[in-house]
């Protein structure tokens, strides 16, 4: 796939590395959508094994699946234990995430989305004509959401190992007591906007498939799995997950 | 119990829409929901037998059932949708009188916030319980609730919120929905959302999936 990575320099957010994905390269496999769907391959019946075949089908189609990120200093000494700072902004990333961060040079600070149109058309089908395959789009929609995070880090981290340097694992804004709210100051640094993505007043990325976050890099980071034991998210999707 | 009527309940507990959908495997080439439903007025059913004792009973089953995660979100949505063609057929005896909904159910995602699957999920399977339902969609403020609540004096008002954030708007409708209509029965859902925080903005129930809020109604309405 010829997609090539195009540096945006604007006034208002340098540096800023984003890349649009194909569908296919994102090599999502039906077995996770199926079990998102509350299936196993066995248990996966007609008509749901059709709408799948057809959904995955037209998904080749969507072409504003986007990742963005920004790689910026971490200022050491106004960083505590719940909290860090780059450039000007303090994220109060809560103690988990804190811990996970320490020893972080780097932070990099990522927006990816799933698109405008996938989003649209589960909704459209929602609330109409099919909700069944409209909730198929859906889940296919925040798999989508994932997987470019999950290129985006593997870029991250690739680019990093050459440099000797490693990688945290992601975490995101509303997750792990880092309080949603926070995302404001996450799209400030991508100067409002990031991959078409918007932020409301109330912190919600639109399109909604979509998902944001940071890395943490340094020498003497480690990638841990999510330390979940603790908390009461069942269904959380980071659930110990790597 | 009406052997139709039996079946009707089947219809919509496995999700049969008509005698065209190859859904689910087992009942393939059966006749549906919409088939049996029209039979039965054609036969003289009274309609509201057929409300309570066809179409609710297997609605409650799916909801149980989808509780217990024993079927997922794609059977409920299978299963709404034979309890709306159904319903098709109703709609005439609902209009004149001849038959009656248990009461109404008002509910919509509140303002800031856009998510709205768990929402038409729990819409649809309070309908299938027997309620009126007016769904005000996604990204309410509390005028858009109590206009609802004018045109349907009593009915309970359900809010909806997948954020933290919009629990913030969550608290402050419940509060002026409880200000302007004081004997309004409010209920509060999404998954950021738990009993305690319910207890707190003063809403009169929390419930973590459908099923549950259609219990809550119907001691309300029994
Ligand atoms: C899938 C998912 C995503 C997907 C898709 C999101 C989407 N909107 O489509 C993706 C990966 C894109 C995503 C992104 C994000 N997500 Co998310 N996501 C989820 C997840 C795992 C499932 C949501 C879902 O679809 N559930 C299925 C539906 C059917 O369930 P439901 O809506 O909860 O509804 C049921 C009940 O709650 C109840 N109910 C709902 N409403 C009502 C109303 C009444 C009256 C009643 C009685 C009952 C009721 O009945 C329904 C049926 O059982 C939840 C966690 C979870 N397990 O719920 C987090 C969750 C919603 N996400 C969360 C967060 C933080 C985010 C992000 C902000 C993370 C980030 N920074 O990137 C973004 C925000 C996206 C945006 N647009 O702004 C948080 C929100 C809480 C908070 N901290 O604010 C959650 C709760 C996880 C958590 N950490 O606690 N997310
Ligand atoms: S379950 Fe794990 S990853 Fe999810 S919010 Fe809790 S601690 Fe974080």
């Amino acid at each position: 796939m010829k997609r090539i990575f195009s540096l945006c320099l604007t006034n208002t957010a340098k540096m800023n590395i984003e890349r649009s994905f194909t569908f296919e390269e994102l090599e999502i496999d039906p077995k996770e959508i199926i079990a998102t769907l509350g299936y196993t391959e066995d248990s996966f019946f007609e008509p749901f094994p059709t709408y799948l075949a057809q959904a995955f089908e037209c998904c080749k189609q969507l072409n504003d699946i986007k990742g963005a990120y920004r790689i910026l200093k971490m200022d050491e000494f106004c960083s505590d234990k719940k909290k860090i700072c780059v450039q000007d902004l303090q994220f109060n990333v809560g103690r988990t995430i804190r811990k996970e961060l320490n020893g972080a040079e780097n932070i990099a600070f990522f927006v990816c989305t799933a698109g405008a149109e996938i989003s649209q058309l589960a909704d459209k089908l929602l609330k109409g004509e099919d909700p069944v395959l409209g909730y198929v789009y859906d889940v296919i929609g925040s798999a989508i959401a994932e997987a470019v995070g999950d290129k985006i880090q593997a870029t991250i981290s690739l680019s990093e190992q050459k440099a000797g340097r490693k990688i945290t694992n992601r975490y995101s804004p509303g997750y792990c007591h880092w309080n949603v709210t926070d995302q404001h100051k996450l799209f400030s640094l991508f100067g409002g906007t990031a991959c078409g993505v918007k932020l409301t007043p109330s912190s919600l990325m639109h399109p909604v498939k979509s998902i944001s976050g940071l890395i943490g890099i340094g020498e003497n980071v480690e990638f841990n799995d999510y330390q979940c034991n603790l908390c009461q998210l069942e269904n959380c999707v980071y659930r110990d997950k790597h | 119990m009406n052997e139709l009527l039996n079946k009707l309940s089947n219809c919509i507990e496995f999700g049969k829409i008509n005698k065209a959908a190859p859904f689910p495997p087992q009942m393939k080439g059966e006749d549906g929901a919409d088939e049996i439903t029209r039979q039965a007025l054609d036969e003289g059913v009274n309609a509201q037998d057929v409300l309570t004792e066809g179409l609710m009973p297997g609605m409650e089953r799916v909801g149980v059932k989808f509780r217990e995660n024993k079927v997922f979100v794609p059977q409920v949505l299978m299963s709404a949708k034979a309890m709306s063609t159904a319903m098709v057929h109703l709609k005439p005896y609902f209009d004149s009188g001849a038959a009656k909904q248990k009461g109404t159910f008002i509910i919509g995602t509140v303002l800031g916030d856009l998510h709205d699957i768990g929402k038409n999920l729990v819409a649809m399977m309070v309908e299938g319980n027997g309620y009126k339902v007016i769904d005000l969609g996604t990204d309410v403020d509390t005028e858009k609730y109590l206009n609802a609540l004018n045109e349907n004096p009593g009915a309970v008002v359900g809010l909806s919120a997948l954020l933290t954030t919009t629990m913030a708007n969550m608290e402050r409708i419940t509060k002026e929905i409880k200000a302007a209509a004081p004997n309004t029965l409010v209920a509060v859902g999404g998954a950021p959302v738990n009993e305690e925080f319910s207890k707190k903005i003063g809403a009169d129930n929390y419930s973590s999936d459908p099923q549950a809020i259609v219990e809550f109604l119907n001691t309300k309405t029994a």
